[in-house]
C-alpha cells in the first residue's frame, strides 16, 4: 500500500521542483511507473477477504480493481491536459498538476480506508481539488454555476451522512469496514428510517441517482478534459463504492425502503437516455449516457444479490473507462474547433480515419455491444433486476435500446455525413492522442479475458 | 469621487451629514440665537435629516440583498458571451439574415450558438438602412436573378417566415410597382441579350417599344429610348429597416446573442503547409474574435469555431485583421478582399404633377433612376456617378450640387414634370462596392480555413438578402449549396483573375 501512496506523495513535490522543461514528461512517467505498480493489486493472496492490510487501509476486491482504476487514470489525465495547459505560465500548470495529484492521493485514500469515517474525511476531500479545478480552468462563464451545483449536492446529500456515522460509531463501537458486517443492528423505527436515507443520500447523490442528477451535466461540460476524466472515471464510483460498503448494514429495512430509489433509478435510465437523443452538445449527450449508465448501477446496488454486485462493479470499472475515452474523443474535436456543437462537428471520418476507429470501438462498447465488458456488466445486472421483479425487464430493456440509438447517433453525427469546408485543414491527430486513446481502449478489451478480477467477491 | 461600499456609504454618509446638520454648525460659527421655536425648528430639521438618512441606508441595504443584480464583482453590461459557435460581424440584414438561417436549419434547438456583433446600434451608417429599398430580377447573371426572384418569393411570403407569435405582424410596405429600365442605341442589345436571360431563367419581364411606353406611361418622354424593359412580378420597392427588423426580431427569438461592439482583431493559430508543387502556404484558423465594447477600451475575447465576415462597406477592414492581403502581389496569400465603401447620393424630392401612382423604378440609360416614395406625390431619385464623378467616402456629407448638375436634368429630361419639382430631402450611404466585378462574394477563403464572406454586392445586397443568408447557412450547416449553387461567387475567382460581371449596373 505504501508504494503506491508514497510515491504519490512524493509526486507532489516532483510537480514543483522539476525544470518547467521536463515537467509534463517526468509526471507522465512517474505516474505510469506507479499505475504499473498498481497492477500489484491484482494479486490476492486471500480469496475473498482483506489483503494488503495495516491498520488503516486495506484493499479487497471490491475496492482492487477501483483502485487500478483511479492509479491508471492519473497519466492518461495528464496526457490529455498537455495541450491545453501549455499556454500557460509554468505556475499554473504546477498547480494544475498539483491539484490532479492531490485529488489522486484522496481518492487512494478513499477507496482503500478499512474505516468509514477516513472513507468520508478522504470522500469530502476530493470535492476540493475537482472544485478548484472546474471553475479555474473550466471554459465557459456557465463554470462558476457548474461548481456550485456540485459543491452544493455534494455537500448537502454528504451532511447528513456524516450524522449517520457517528451515530452508528456510537451504538456499535467501531466503523471498520472488516467487522461492519457483523454488527447485528435491528432496524426497525422510524428514526432508524431516517438513519438508513441518512446513510444512502450522499452516496446516491454522487452516483447520481435520476433525481439529484443536475449537477452532472454542469460539472462535466464545463469541468476541463481532466476534469471530466475524473468526474466520470472515478468520481462517480465513490459513490458506487460507498453504497456497496454501507449497505451491507442497511438490513432488513432495505427491502421496503429501496422502493422509491429503484423506481428514481430504473425511470432514470430511460429518462436520461433518452434526452441524449435530443442534445446538441457532445460533452452534455456523453454526462447524461453517464447517469443512465449509473441509473443501472445503483438499482444494482440496491438489490444486494450477489450478481448485481458482480454486475456492479463490473459496470462501474468499464463505464469508467469508456466514458473516460468519450471525453477524450470529443475534447480532440473540441481542440480543433474549439466548440463542441454536434452540428458543426461532422463527417470526420474522411479527413481522419484513423481517429474514426476509435469513435467506432468507444460508441460500440458504450452500447455494451458483446464481448465487452460493459455488456457483462449490464447482463449481469438486468438479470439480476427481472430475478427481483420481471417487470423491470421493460424497462432496462427499453433503456438498452435507446443507449444503442443514442451511442450510433454519437457516431453517425460525429464521423459520418458530410464534411463541412471549414474542418478540411484541422491538425491530423498527433500520436499523444492515439496514445491516450488506446490506453482507455486496450484495459477494456483485454479485461474480457480475465473479468474474474472486476468481479469483485461475491462471484 | 471614490466609491465606498454601498453599505458602509450610508452610514458615511449619514455621519457627514450630522456634520452638515445646522444646529451643530451655528454652533460651531458661534452664532446663537435661542428662541423656542427656532430650537424646536432646528430639531425638526435634524429629525427629517435623520430620517432621509435612514431612507437613504434602506435603499442601498435593499439593492444589496438577493433579488437586485448588484454583485459585488463589476460586470460591464452588454458583454458579448466568451464562447460561441458562430460569431456574424455586421449586424445589417446579411448578418441577420444569415443568423435566421442557421437557427432555422438547425434541426434541434439551440443547436449551434450564433451571435451578431454590430457597433453601431442606431445603423447610422449602415448601407441596408439608407437603401433605395428596390429588389429586381432585370441582371444578366442567372445566379443574380434566381437570388432576387427567391428573395421576392421569400418577402411575398414574409409572414409565414418572420412572424413572431403575440408580436406585431411583418409588414415592409413592399410597392410590387416593377422595374423599368430604357435604353438608348448602344445599349439596346445589351437589355435584349439580358431580356432574353431573364425569360429563360422564369423571370417575368417585358420589353416594350417606345410607343408602347408612351401608351403605359404618358408621363414619360420617350425622347432617345429604343427599348425598354419593364418587370411584371416580384419587383418593387421596401422598406429595409421594416425588413432588418424583422429579421432581428425574429432572429432573437430564435436565440440569436446579440452584442453592441466592434471587431477590433483576431486571435488565430498558423499552420504551415506544402502544397504539390512544393511551395509552403501558410493556412490560418480563427480561435478568438476580440470585440472592443462601445465608448470603452475594454475588449472581450469570443471563442468562436466559425465566424461570418458580414461587414458590409467595411468587410475589408475586417479582411485585413485577420490578414488577408499581407503578402507579395499576385500570390494567393496577397489577394485583398476587393471590398470598399462607395459613397451614393439619394435625393427625395416634390412634384405635384408627377408620374402618380403608377410609377416604376424607372433607370434611364445615363443611369439616371426615381421611384415613388409613399402616396404624397413624393419621389426618390438619383444617379450612379461615373468613375471621375465618384464622390469621396469619408463621411456620409450629401453633395446637393450633384443633384443641380447631374440628376435634375436627365430627371427633367426624362419626365417633363420633373422640370418643376422642389428637393426636400437627401441623404447619402455606402456601397459594400466590390472594386473587381460588382458582384457578390460568397464562401469560404482558401487560406483563412473558417471565415465566411456575405459581402461585396455594391448595392443589390439588401434585395439579395434572404437568399444570400439561406445560402451561407446551408455552406455552413450542410457543408454545400443546396438550393442555389453560388459557387461562381467564390472568393477564389480574385486570384485566378475571372470576373463575373454584369451587364448593367447600377
Amino acid at each position: 500500500m505504501l508504494k503506491i501512496l508514497i510515491p504519490t506523495i512524493m509526486l507532489f513535490f516532483v510537480s514543483w521542483l522539476t525544470p518547467k522543461k521536463w515537467l509534463w514528461t517526468i509526471i507522465t512517467t512517474h505516474s505510469l511507473l506507479i499505475a504499473s505498480l498498481s497492477l500489484l493489486w491484482f494479486k490476492w493472496n486471500t480469496d475473498m477477504g482483506w489483503d494488503f492490510l495495516n491498520q488503516y487501509l486495506g484493499i479487497d476486491p471490491l475496492s482492487a480493481p477501483l483502485l487500478i482504476l483511479t492509479c491508471w487514470l492519473l497519466p492518461l489525465m495528464i496526457l490529455a491536459s498537455q495541450n491545453h495547459m501549455y499556454m500557460e505560465p509554468i505556475i499554473r500548470q504546477r498547480t494544475y498538476i498539483m491539484l490532479l495529484i492531490s485529488l489522486q492521493t484522496f481518492l487512494i485514500l478513499a477507496f482503500s480506508a478499512t474505516e468509514m469515517i477516513m472513507f468520508y474525511v478522504t470522500f469530502e476531500a476530493t470535492l476540493i481539488p475537482t472544485l478548484i479545478i472546474i471553475t479555474r480552468w473550466g471554459n465557459q462563464t456557465e463554470r462558476l454555476n457548474a461548481g456550485t451545483y456540485f459543491l452544493f449536492y455534494t455537500l448537502m446529500g454528504s451532511l447528513p451522512l456524516l450524522i449517520a456515522l457517528l451515530i452508528m460509531q456510537n451504538n456499535i463501537g467501531s466503523l471498520s469496514m472488516l467487522i461492519m458486517q457483523y454488527s447485528q443492528l435491528d432496524l426497525t423505527t422510524w428514526a432508524d428510517k431516517f438513519w438508513w436515507t441518512a446513510c444512502l443520500t450522499a452516496f446516491l447523490v454522487k452516483m447520481p441517482l435520476y433525481g439529484v442528477h443536475l449537477w452532472l451535466p454542469k460539472a462535466h461540460v464545463e469541468a476541463p478534459i481532466a476534469g471530466s476524466m475524473i468526474l466520470a472515471a472515478i468520481l462517480l464510483k465513490l459513490g458506487g463504492y460507498g453504497m456497496m460498503r454501507i449497505i451491507v448494514m442497511l438490513n432488513p429495512l432495505t427491502k421496503e425502503m429501496a422502493y422509491p430509489f429503484m423506481i428514481l433509478a430504473i425511470w432514470g435510465i430511460i429518462m436520461t437516455s433518452s434526452i441524449c437523443l435530443r442534445q446538441t452538445d457532445l460533452k452534455s449527450m456523453i454526462a447524461y449516457s453517464s447517469v443512465s449508465h449509473m441509473g443501472l448501477v445503483a438499482g444494482a446496488i440496491l438489490i444486494q444479490t450477489p450478481w448485481s454486485f458482480a454486475g456492479a462493479i463490473t459496470l462501474m470499472i468499464a463505464h469508467g473507462l469508456i466514458s473516460s475515452t468519450l471525453f477524450c474523443l470529443a475534447n480532440t474535436n473540441y481542440e480543433r474547433m474549439h466548440s463542441r456543437t454536434l452540428l458543426l462537428a461532422r463527417g470526420t471520418q474522411i479527413i481522419l480515419p484513423l481517429m474514426a476507429t476509435w469513435w467506432f470501438l468507444t460508441n460500440l462498447a458504450n452500447l455494451a455491444l458483446p464481448p465487452t465488458i460493459n455488456l457483462m456488466g449490464e447482463l449481469l445486472i438486468i438479470t439480476s433486476l427481472f430475478n427481483w421483479s420481471n417487470w423491470t425487464i421493460l424497462l432496462t430493456g427499453f433503456g438498452v435500446l435507446i443507449t444503442a440509438s443514442y451511442s450510433l447517433y454519437m457516431f453517425l453525427m460525429t464521423q459520418r455525413g458530410p464534411t463541412p469546408q471549414h474542418l478540411l485543414s484541422i491538425y491530423p491527430t498527433h500520436t499523444r492522442e492515439h496514445l491516450l486513446l488506446n490506453l482507455h481502449l486496450i484495459p477494456t478489451l483485454l479485461l474480457i479475458l480475465k473479468p474474474e478480477l472486476i468481479w469483485g467477491w461475491t462471484c | 469621487m471614490f466609491r465606498l461600499s454601498r453599505c458602509g456609504a450610508g452610514a458615511v454618509s449619514f455621519l457627514t451629514s450630522l456634520h452638515r446638520c445646522p444646529c451643530l454648525r451655528s454652533r460651531g460659527l458661534g452664532r446663537v440665537a435661542f428662541s423656542s421655536s427656532a430650537r424646536a425648528r432646528r430639531r425638526d430639521d435634524f429629525v427629517k435629516d435623520l430620517e432621509n438618512e435612514f431612507v437613504k441606508f434602506r435603499q442601498k441595504v435593499k439593492e444589496v440583498l438577493p433579488g437586485s443584480d448588484w454583485s459585488p464583482l463589476y460586470q460591464t453590461p452588454g458583454l458579448p458571451p466568451e464562447r460561441a459557435d458562430i460569431v456574424i460581424v455586421g449586424g445589417g440584414v446579411m448578418g441577420w439574415s444569415t443568423a435566421y438561417w442557421l437557427k432555422k436549419k438547425e434541426a434541434i434547438r439551440e443547436g449551434v450558438r450564433v451571435v451578431v456583433i454590430e457597433r453601431d446600434p442606431t445603423y447610422s451608417r449602415a448601407s441596408t438602412v439608407l437603401s433605395v429599398g428596390g429588389i429586381r430580377q432585370q441582371f444578366s447573371l442567372s445566379e443574380n436573378i434566381h437570388l432576387s426572384m427567391q428573395s421576392a418569393h421569400f418577402l411575398r411570403n414574409i409572414q409565414e417566415h418572420l412572424n413572431v407569435v403575440n408580436e406585431d405582424p411583418v409588414d415592409i410596405q413592399f410597392n410590387p410597382s416593377g422595374y423599368l429600365f430604357l435604353a438608348g442605341k448602344e445599349e439596346s442589345g445589351i437589355l435584349e441579350e439580358n431580356y432574353r436571360i431573364q425569360r429563360d431563367e422564369g423571370a417575368a419581364v417585358i420589353l416594350l417599344t417606345p410607343q408602347q411606353l408612351q401608351r403605359k406611361f404618358p408621363w414619360i418622354n420617350t425622347d432617345g429610348v429604343v427599348v425598354a424593359s419593364y418587370g411584371l412580378e416580384n419587383e418593387g420597392w421596401f422598406d429595409p429597416w421594416l425588413l432588418l427588423n424583422a429579421f432581428r426580431r425574429k432572429a432573437i427569438s430564435m436565440g440569436v446573442y446579440q452584442c453592441h461592439g466592434e471587431v477590433v482583431g483576431f486571435e488565430h493559430s498558423t499552420r504551415d503547409m506544402e502544397t504539390d508543387d512544393g511551395r509552403s502556404i501558410s493556412l490560418k484558423r480563427i480561435h478568438r474574435a476580440i470585440v472592443r465594447m462601445p465608448n470603452s477600451a475594454e475588449c472581450q475575447p469570443v471563442e468562436c469555431a466559425l465566424l461570418v465576415n458580414a461587414a458590409g462597406a467595411w468587410s475589408g477592414k475586417v479582411a485585413d485583421m485577420i490578414g488577408i492581403g499581407n503578402g507579395p502581389e499576385g500570390t494567393l496569400e496577397g489577394t485583398k478582399l476587393p471590398v470598399e465603401p462607395r459613397k451614393r447620393y439619394a435625393y427625395v424630392f416634390h412634384c405635384p404633377n408627377g408620374p402618380g401612382l403608377e410609377c416604376p423604378l424607372c433607370i434611364d440609360h445615363k443611369r439616371t433612376y426615381f421611384r415613388r416614395e409613399g402616396l404624397g406625390g413624393n419621389y426618390l431619385g438619383g444617379r450612379s456617378p461615373t468613375e471621375e464623378e465618384e464622390p469621396e467616402h469619408s463621411d456620409l456629407e450629401v453633395d446637393y450640387t450633384y443633384f443641380q448638375e447631374a440628376v435634375w436634368p436627365n430627371l427633367a429630361h426624362r419626365v417633363p414634370a420633373f422640370e418643376s419639382l422642389k428637393l426636400k430631402n437627401a441623404w447619402a450611404g455606402y456601397y459594400d462596392y466590390n472594386t473587381f466585378d460588382q458582384n457578390a462574394i460568397i464562401g469560404t477563403h482558401p487560406l483563412v480555413s473558417n471565415m465566411f464572406f456575405a459581402t461585396g454586392f455594391s448595392g443589390h445586397g439588401l434585395q439579395q438578402s434572404p437568399a444570400v443568408g439561406r445560402a451561407v447557412a446551408e455552406l455552413i450547416l450542410d457543408g454545400k449549396f443546396k438550393t442555389l449553387d453560388l459557387g461562381a461567387f467564390d472568393f477564389i475567382r480574385f486570384y485566378k483573375g475571372t470576373k463575373v460581371l454584369e451587364n448593367n449596373i447600377v
